[in-house]
């Protein structure tokens, strides 16, 4: 009986609103057991965190006052460029941008599934985080939303191997699909003709077809391009822009420019 | 049947093990963490057949895919198809000395990891192959300490 159970709910009703419901309504719950379960780390954490030195503490304040320089220096430029490429776009009659609102948010717990790259982030719908919504970490993207409970959601890696998103290479244009390979360090790009112009070294940013992510966010590096003699496809892997089994603080973009993706070139 | 006496260790005792599964590691080494949860089962059904069963496991196994994140009942039916094996063994499997005790369990994580393998392919879920044997062998070098354990609690709460 239990058993026709778990298949049925696999097999037919996976998708089924009460069937998610339960799943989302359980995500608040782990959440919230597993901030009980890791406190003490937490706790431990913040510990060593007060007793750093000064000095530790004035370095880091002047690196941090370092690059704050050099990227309000680049936030000029990006400025003048963006009123640039709007005025552009006004000349091409194309769809206005729309502005990304970003909610801040922190990775809280890993899923314990070790073939999965599931996290647990500690902002939900009461945030305005919605399912499909992309997930930025510092150097570019990072992945997606994809359950989203009151206080809580969870978010799946580019590196999850069921994930798989459009980029483009920023020099060439030239589009592909990204798919994750299960490494936290590694996506793979398959069905590129071997003749194509692709190098290591170039950088992959999404291409917004497909209408999920928004255009134009750095995504990986290309580190690899195996191009075996007599293969008409060549294995491109590429390292994720972002490192992601670093660091906690994420950005969830709340109001993509999504239709406006359309119109890339 | 006897009157049921402490059955909330059995309970206590499953949900302290689950919450084990949310202690963190980092990402490269979660296969290697051993299935608390799965071993404090099998010690439950092992010890008490008459109160922890196939609708304990299937709790159990929903429990699982919640914290995961999986899709549910991915869990359930390997350990509900291994708690009942047990239950049909349990006489045989309390005469076994330590290393055989370990090895039959061993077994059963293969058996009901094998279930879940062939289910997540089933709904292309994606899986690891041979990561997986090495957590349940990790799981497997668990088994005496979580037996000792369980054991000393039920004898000292006088579960039955």
């Amino acid at each position: 009986m239990l058993t026709l159970l778990c298949l049925s709910i696999l097999f037919i009703f996976r998708e089924h609103p009460r069937v998610t419901a339960v799943q989302r309504g359980a995500v608040d719950v782990v959440a919230f057991t597993s901030n009980i379960v890791l406190a003490p780390f937490d706790a431990w954490d913040r510990l060593l965190e007060s007793v750093r030195s000064r000095n530790a503490l004035q370095d880091e304040l002047l690196r941090l006052q370092q690059e704050n320089r050099v990227l309000k220096g680049k936030a000029q430029r990006l400025a003048s460029l963006l009123s640039e490429n709007a005025r552009y776009k006004a000349l091409l009659k194309s769809a206005r941008d729309i502005e990304d609102e970003l909610i801040a948010a922190q990775i809280s717990s890993v899923s314990p599934d070790p073939a999965r790259h599931l996290v647990m982030l500690d902002k939900g719908a009461a945030d305005g985080v919605e399912e499909g919504q992309p997930v930025l970490g510092a150097e570019g993207l990072i992945g997606q939303i994809v359950l989203v409970d009151e206080y809580n959601s969870r978010a799946l890696l580019i590196t999850d191997s069921a994930h798989a998103l459009p980029v483009q290479v920023n020099r060439s244009g030239l589009r592909a699909i990204a798919e994750g390979s299960g490494d936290i360090d590694r996506l793979v790009i398959r069905h590129l003709a071997a003749t194509t112009d692709i190098r290591a070294g170039d950088l992959l940013v999404t291409s917004g077809l497909g209408g999920r992510f928004p255009h134009g966010y750095p995504v990986a590096r290309v580190t690899n391009v195996e191009i075996a003699a007599g293969d008409a496809f060549a294995v491109v892997s590429a390292a994720p822009a972002s490192a992601l089994d670093r660091g906690r603080h994420v950005l969830v973009v709340a109001q993509s420019s999504r239709f406006e993706a359309a119109v890339a070139p | 049947m006897t009157r049921a006496h402490a059955v909330w260790v059995i309970y206590v005792s499953l949900a302290a093990a689950l919450l084990l599964t949310l202690l963190p590691l980092p990402m490269d080494w979660r296969g290697f963490r051993p299935d608390v949860a799965a071993l404090a089962l099998f010690y439950w059904v092992l010890a008490l057949p008459h109160r922890v069963g196939v609708a304990t496991a299937f709790t159990v196994g929903v429990t699982q895919d919640l914290i995961e994140g999986a899709p549910l009942g991915l869990s359930s039916p390997g350990l509900m198809l291994a708690t009942l094996l047990l239950l049909y063994n349990y006489q045989r499997l309390r005469q076994f000395d330590l290393l055989q005790q370990s090895l039959a369990v061993l077994v059963l994580l293969l058996l009901s990891a094998g279930i879940e393998q062939w289910l997540r392919n089933g709904i292309d879920v994606p899986t690891v192959p041979w990561a997986g044997v090495a957590g349940m062998i990790c799981s497997m070098l668990f088994w005496v300490p979580i037996r000792t354990v369980l054991r000393h609690s039920r004898r000292y709460y006088e579960v039955h």
